[in-house]
């Protein structure tokens, strides 16, 4: 797969084993037996690259959640292992310490590992408490986590909300350190392009921490002299596509339709591992593989069952991109397989040569037979749920709203969903849907709906509707509101133009080829997620021309360069939020010319990182592996995708929604 | 020239050299013997302080005040620092040339960068009460042995935390040492202890005896990497054992009655034991050498080899490195010897030199390399040339030679012998230097104010030269009392355009100084928002911070401005200042959610922003246990709205909230069920499920619940709770406000299909094969014939009949010939 070379250029097995070496070398610091206390959170992404097993080699004899105050005292050592930017996280670590200190008989020590940095904030809250002096305190700079060859991840859980909701930009400062720390890696992006204010931001936050990389470097007498020569243009890496997520809402409010899509829309993926009732699974039998860091004290409860996704997975690989639709005869082609193996080995007047051979296979065999089992069950699961009533309905909606016809029926569905006590997220996610193709649902239709919903699903959810609001999911149609007032102009754009957006990108494909995907499209049956065709904008320029304005037969299909946006900028005009387009230059010109001359003209920086600020879904990373398949196809060119964390609709709405309820 | 085997000495099958560094360093009325004197390790400066427990005659006021002096070790004084506070029990060093003093109360300062300026830190309360007996220190910590035999150990200065290890047996202590960490197999430093007979090894988790037997031992010393352990005993031997304790491996009776004032590592192969005026060497396998000094010494261990000190010399004793050996040894054939002769004769102009050449051909690049190593070693710069002419004469003769290491060695040694200057007096080796690192040695130079130097050595050997310009600004700031233009001005002249130049540190020098403006002035020039934040907080300056905080995006700095601020300024003020900058009132906000609501609701106050504070009302409502509280709470939060058009709805919900609570309240007392926390939508559908029609009603009209919403509620109460009757009554109502549809597909998916049929006439806006479909599902086959036979439509009755059969299919056979008999 193209993917795979793709991870030669950015080496995402290092990240990984970095990030391993690095934590248990700060676990070895403390001597001794200890008791871990993790953040729950960061649990799952530990898991990422440490197992359980590995944790007790090197020490740790329990492991803890940070919450509900149930550290234990049975180890004289307690390391914390925390996410130091929350100062509600602080807080609790500090609160623990106080607590364990006060409670128990023993002298503890303590050791905080902040993740990924000791912020000034946590000094100030453990001085506060008065426990700074008690713990030792280190950092693990984790950042990037690698959750495929071609996918890192910062793994920030709330990343969407904290971005759209409360408007915090931390994990716009947590990106721009994470991209710095590749720009160390692999130089400079020769070029940012981006799409969004937010991507403007982070680019402008690149920009200057590149020239205060100059100062930091000389001043940190740790650093070697080398790294201070500041950063030449990279060799690897052509260009940094930096999509915000607050341009394309609707991608992540539309249900995804993928393998590994859907799979999160009905169990939730974390971390590559989706937990379903064992009941689902029904006789396959557990996986031999890892056990991830599941604390042991946390009663998972027997019905549930972690699966992990990834690539050690015999079959999971080869599936997780497809469209859902072409998930049964994939699985059935593979149980032929199997079983037309399993023939062979019933023939017995096999040579002991080919009997030898086969037995060797014998493991990869049954694992790939276990793969095949969990798959099949789990997909079944997901029939269920994609033949019921609800999602048929719940797709028909979707569908005319992304196809930019106003049915009459949209709103006659949703409010019966809402009569019908569907969940809420579902009809959340429709009407936030509809919201963000059309900038607004009209006031008093709005209103309407908003009463349905706080009488169907209860009062408190008044503020979920002003958390959607807030976010800008879900808001009112105002006629002052962006393109439609020709005041407003041109450079702040605030809305999107979705009718010229709609046909300027082609957004909808008619036909779509499920099985054999030739648009990206068929990560959605259809829709053109809006994200991935601002990469094919830059990207591929004559593919995306010849679709959106198809050459009249006879003429020569267009053949569209340059670079950057060209070709694009009036669609790009009509789409909110800020454009990005920086070229990056080395200090010193003679490095970069010399380097240059001696690359020679053939060979140039042939890989694009695709960062989503705010998060991006399954379906748009199997959408963009189809993509850069073509690419590679055709001018050898890789991409790889980083993200802040993975997102789903279904995640998305349900950080907006008041869980509470009255009455306590 | 003097010859370079002048100063060897022959030990076993070693040869050990003496090379004198520098004379006339101290005095000579510093009497030595009563002083403590330590030196920095990699040759680094050496302090020296009246040990006093030693009696000393009175000399006058002057004395009387103790001092710590810092001197190079050429003995040039380059810091006094007056003392005043406590007894001093230890004075140290760390790598990086950081002065420790420790105090018997267990007060610590740590003098970095050879200035009078120090970070005070405490050992802790044990170390109070019990008192420090004495301290070792080893590159990057130290441990302090207690009154009660208790150690407490610091790993690390940029923030020291001191750590008690396990408890040691009482008993007392002849001699101890510590094992640091780097070499210890638990990562932790160990600490041995001389007690009674035997050694105990304490870590942090256990105390072990190693059960030797062979004590009281008067000294233990560790060998630089750790490999190694020298004992003295009291029958006055030297044992040296490998530090594991498992093998032994050579041993020296010294046959002196006293025991040695000092015992030390030479290298990692030689021992040095010293008494007041005498020092004995002991190579391995127990050969040894002696020699007298004039006057008192006293021993500084380096890594390679241990500096002497007396009043007036300072001599570095080492082991002669290899190739030196190989060179200059007696009677020496190596090619790198046979090499150096040729230039010899080179240089006399004698055929000879081409011979000698002849003579090592084949091993000829190697002598080059020898010669280029062993120039490293020397101290002479003679011999240094004659090595590096040796080696380049040879390389001359060479077809191939890399001569990278030759470039380097002799960048190397002009680096070396400048240092090694006597007004420098860095009497730095090749392997110290290595071990040491340019840069670090720069900084050497830095802090001994050697700019000029340090930026020569800098720029020579492609250094960044930021650090020496940062530090000399410091300097200036803290020197120069003109007025501040013109020192800011001469300043930002002299480091403008330099790279990576950090004008905060600059800053805070001047800060420190007391010097407010020019730091607000110098900081401008500071590339590095974030960078400047600290300091602004510090003069007060806290806008200015907070809009640099927000300038480097690092949320962490904007909210710890934030914090810092609010403590500082009213509550109404620090609103406004956050009011017009959106990042920092989202930081605000996002925080005091968890943890402040208080703070929150003042500043939807103070904004007007009513909207929110209402909201935050509600999730208050929420959170309340009681219903008296929560209805309070939703009121307020209404009452907040009142005023303004724009929330008229949001009030309307507010209000029916309050009502649904209202409603539900009493329902409970009347049900006598648990009604609270439901959505109107619920309370209606629990209460049909519970027969309470009326009142579901009332519900409806009361909430104008829309007629839809209020039968799709009903029917699927009705459903779950399996009333067919009720059922069966609402089927004979007219009109449905969700049409008929939903019944039949509600109560099918129940499994009732008698009743379900019922509905199928009443959807009539369905067409006729969707009926027909409906039909069939209920298993009625002749009714589906029927639909189709009033829409005439034979195929439709063709497809059923090869569904049907018995009674229906005859059914169907009659319809359809109804159907041709009618055409």
């Amino acid at each position: 797969m193209a993917a795979h070379s793709a991870g030669k250029a950015i080496n995402t097995q290092d990240i990984t084993d970095k990030a391993r070496r690095d934590l248990l070398l700060l676990l070895e610091s403390v001597r001794g037996k200890k008791n871990l206390v993790i953040e729950r959170a960061l649990a799952g992404t530990i898991g990422l690259f440490v197992k359980f097993s590995t944790l007790q080699e090197y020490g740790v004899d329990k492991l803890f959640f940070l919450e509900n105050h149930n550290v234990d005292s049975s180890q004289r050592n307690i390391i914390f292992l925390v996410r130091g930017e929350k100062a509600k996280q602080v807080q609790t670590v500090a609160e623990q310490i106080r607590l364990v200190r006060s409670e128990s008989k023993i002298d503890h020590d303590f050791a905080v590992i902040w993740v990924p940095r000791r912020t000034l904030v946590s000094n100030l809250i453990l001085e506060e408490h008065g426990v700074l002096g008690e713990a030792n305190i280190t950092e693990l700079a984790m950042q990037f986590v690698p959750l495929g060859h071609d996918l890192l991840s910062l793994e920030l859980e709330d990343s969407f909300n904290d971005l759209t909701l409360r408007k915090d930009p931390t994990p716009i400062f947590a990106s721009a350190k994470a991209l710095m720390l590749l720009q160390k890696q692999y130089g400079l992006f020769p070029r940012i392009l981006g799409k969004g204010d937010n991507a403007r931001k982070l680019a402008d936050l690149l920009q200057r921490m590149r020239s205060e990389e100059d100062v930091n470097a000389s001043s940190d007498p740790n650093n070697s002299y080398l790294t201070s020569f500041g950063l030449t243009p990279s060799t690897v890496v052509e260009n940094l596509i930096i999509i915000d997520r607050e341009v394309d809402f609707p991608t992540i409010l539309a249900t995804q339709l993928t393998y590994e899509g859907l799979l999160d829309e009905v169990f939730g993926v974390a971390n590559n591992t989706v937990e379903v009732d064992s009941s689902v699974l029904g006789g396959a039998p557990a996986p031999q593989q890892q056990q991830t860091a599941t604390p042991t004290t946390t009663p998972t409860t027997a019905t549930k069952r972690k699966v992990p996704l990834d690539s050690t997975d015999k079959l999971f690989p080869e599936i997780r991109d497809a469209n859902f639709a072409s998930i049964g005869p994939l699985l059935n082609k593979t149980a032929r397989r199997l079983q037309s193996d399993q023939q062979n080995i019933h023939n017995l007047d096999q040579p002991l040569s080919d009997l030898k051979s086969f037995v060797q296979k014998l493991p990869s065999y049954q694992a790939e037979q276990a793969s095949l089992k969990i798959h099949t069950s789990l997909a079944e699961e997901i029939t269920k749920f994609t033949k019921s009533d609800t999602f048929r309905r719940t797709l028909e909606v979707e569908q005319n709203l992304l196809i930019g016809s106003e049915g009459s029926t949209t709103h006659e569905i949703v409010e019966e969903l809402i009569a019908r006590d569907m969940p809420l997220q579902t009809v959340l996610r429709l009407l936030c849907l509809e919201s963000c193709l059309s900038n607004g649902i009209r006031q008093r239709e709005l209103e309407h709906f908003k009463r349905m919903i706080v009488q169907a699903y209860g009062y408190q959810h008044l503020i979920t509707l002003a958390n959607l609001e807030k976010a800008g999911l879900l808001i009112p149609r105002e006629s002052h509101r962006g393109y439609l007032n020709p005041i407003s102009g041109s450079a702040g754009q605030t809305a999107t133009d979705w009718n010229a957006v709609r046909n300027g990108l082609h957004l909808w494909i008619d036909e779509v080829e499920e099985s054999e995907p030739n648009d990206i499209a068929y990560a959605f049956s259809g829709y053109a997620p809006l994200s991935v065709r601002l990469v094919q904008a830059v990207l591929q320029k004559s593919y995306l021309q010849n679709l959106v304005s198809p050459p009249r037969s006879g003429a020569p299909p267009s053949t569209l360069t340059g670079t950057g946006w060209r070709g694009f900028e009036d669609v790009l005009a009509r789409i909110k939020g800020a454009t990005v387009d920086v070229v990056q230059r080395g200090h010193d010109a003679d490095v970069s010319h010399a380097r240059s001359v001696l690359r020679g003209s053939k060979e140039g920086p042939r890989t694009s990182i695709v960062f989503f600020l705010g998060g991006v879904t399954f379906a748009e990373v199997a959408a963009l592996r189809f993509m850069s398949g073509e690419i590679e196809k055709a001018s050898g060119r890789k991409l790889v995708i980083a993200t802040t964390g993975m997102v789903s609709g279904k995640r998305g709405v349900e950080g907006m929604v008041e869980k509470r309820g009255f009455g306590g | 020239m003097s010859k370079p085997r002048a100063d060897w000495e022959q030990v076993g099958d070693r040869f050990y050299r003496k090379t004198q560094l520098y004379t006339s360093v101290f005095d000579p009325d510093l009497e030595l013997e009563n002083h403590v004197v330590t030196g920095a390790p990699y040759s680094g400066a050496v302090a020296v302080y009246r040990d006093e427990s030693k009696i000393f005659s009175h000399r006058g006021a002057q004395t009387t005040k103790p001092t710590i002096d810092i001197y190079s070790c050429a003995g040039k004084l380059i810091r006094q620092i007056a003392w005043d506070r406590g007894t001093i029990k230890a004075v140290g060093w760390s790598e990086d040339e950081r002065l420790l003093v420790v105090t018997d109360d267990g007060n610590v300062r740590s003098y970095a960068d050879l200035q009078g300026e120090f970070t005070p830190f405490s050992l802790g309360q044990g170390a109070e009460e019990r008192g420090v007996q004495a301290c070792k220190f080893w590159s990057t910590g130290f441990a302090a042995l207690l009154g009660d035999n208790s150690i407490v150990a610091v790993t690390r200065y940029d923030e020291p935390r001191p750590q008690l290890l396990a408890s040691a047996p009482h008993g007392e202590i002849v001699a101890w040492s510590v094992l640091p960490p780097e070499y210890t197999s638990s990562r932790s430093v160990e600490v041995l202890l001389a007690i009674d007979k035997t050694v105990y090894v304490v870590d942090a988790s256990e105390c072990e005896d190693r059960g030797l037997e062979a004590g009281p031992f008067r000294h233990i010393g560790i060998s630089p990497n750790g490999k190694f352990i020298a004992l003295y005993t009291d029958d006055s031997k030297v044992w040296v054992i490998s530090s594991d304790f498992q093998a032994r491996l050579s041993e020296y009776d010294s046959k002196v009655k006293t025991p040695p004032k000092d015992l030390q590592w030479c290298g990692n192969n030689a021992v040095v034991l010293a008494w007041e005026d005498e020092l004995h060497l002991i190579g391995p396998n127990g050969a040894a050498s002696k020699s007298y000094y004039d006057s008192f010494m006293h021993l500084l261990p380096d890594i390679d080899g241990i500096r002497v000190l007396t009043n007036d010399v300072c001599e570095f004793l080492q082991k002669v490195p290899d190739p030196t050996e190989e060179v200059f040894r007696l009677g020496s054939t190596s090619p790198s010897s046979v090499l150096l002769d040729a230039l010899d004769h080179l240089e006399r102009k004698s055929p000879k030199a081409d011979d000698n050449i002849q003579l090592i051909r084949t091993s000829l690049d190697e002598a080059v390399d020898t010669c280029v190593r062993a120039a490293g070693q020397e101290y002479s710069i003679h011999w240094q040339k004659q090595l590096l002419k040796a080696a380049s004469f040879g390389k001359s003769v060479l077809d191939l030679y890399n001569s990278d290491d030759f470039v380097d060695m002799t960048e190397a040694l002009r680096v070396l012998n400048a240092v090694r200057f006597y007004e420098v007096g860095i009497p730095v080796s090749y392997e110290q230097y290595i071990r040491l690192t340019p840069e670090r040695l720069v900084q050497r130079l830095v802090n001994r104010h050697e700019y000029l130097l340090a930026l020569k050595v800098s720029e020579y050997l492609n250094l960044p030269v930021d650090r020496i310009y940062v530090h000399w600004a410091g300097q200036k700031v803290r020197s120069t009392s003109t007025n501040e233009d013109g020192i800011c001005d001469e300043i930002v002249r002299k480091l403008n355009g330099k790279r990576g130049i950090s004008f905060e540190e600059v800053a805070r020098a001047a800060y420190d100084e007391g010097r407010r403006d020019l730091a607000i002035e110098l900081l401008e020039h500071e590339p590095r928002a974030g960078k400047q934040v600290p300091l602004l907080l510090s003069v007060g300056e806290e806008t200015i911070a907070l809009d640099k905080a927000i300038e480097s995006g690092d949320t962490d700095l904007v909210f710890y401005v934030l914090l810092t601020l609010k403590k500082k300024i009213p509550l109404s003020n620090f609103f406004r200042t956050i009011n017009s900058r959106s990042v920092a009132t989202a930081i605000v906000e996002s925080s005091a959610i968890d943890q402040d609501q208080e703070l929150l609701k003042d500043l939807y106050y103070q904004d007007d922003r009513r909207g929110d504070g209402s909201n935050l009302l509600v999730t208050e409502a929420l959170s309340a246990s009681d219903l008296g509280p929560a209805t309070d709470k939703l009121k307020m939060a209404a009452k907040l709205l009142r005023d303004s058009k724009e929330y008229a709805t949001q009030v309307t919900a507010l209000e029916e909230a309050q009502k649904l609570l209202r409603f539900q309240e009493a329902f409970e007392k009347d049900l006598n069920d648990r009604f609270i926390g439901l959505s109107v939508n619920q309370t209606m559908s629990k209460l049909i499920d519970k027969g309470h029609m009326k009142r579901a009603a009332k519900v409806q009209t009361e909430f104008k619940v829309n007629d839809k919403v209020y039968w799709w509620t009903k029917l699927r109460a009705l459903v779950r709770k399996r009333d067919l009757r009720e059922l069966e009554e609402m089927s004979k109502i007219r009109k449905s406000p969700i049409g008929w549809e939903p019944f039949y597909n509600e109560i099918l998916g129940a499994g009732k299909t008698e009743l379900a049929a019922l509905f199928i006439p009443k959807c009539t806006t369905l067409t006729m094969a969707e009926r027909i479909e409906m039909w069939m599902k209920c298993g009625k086959v002749a009714k589906a014939g029927e639909e189709a036979l009033k829409a005439k439509d034979r195929g439709a009755l063709e497809d059923l009949r090869k569904q049907a059969s018995g009674n229906a299919m005859l059914d169907i056979d009659r319809m359809i010939s109804q159907l041709q008999k009618g055409r």
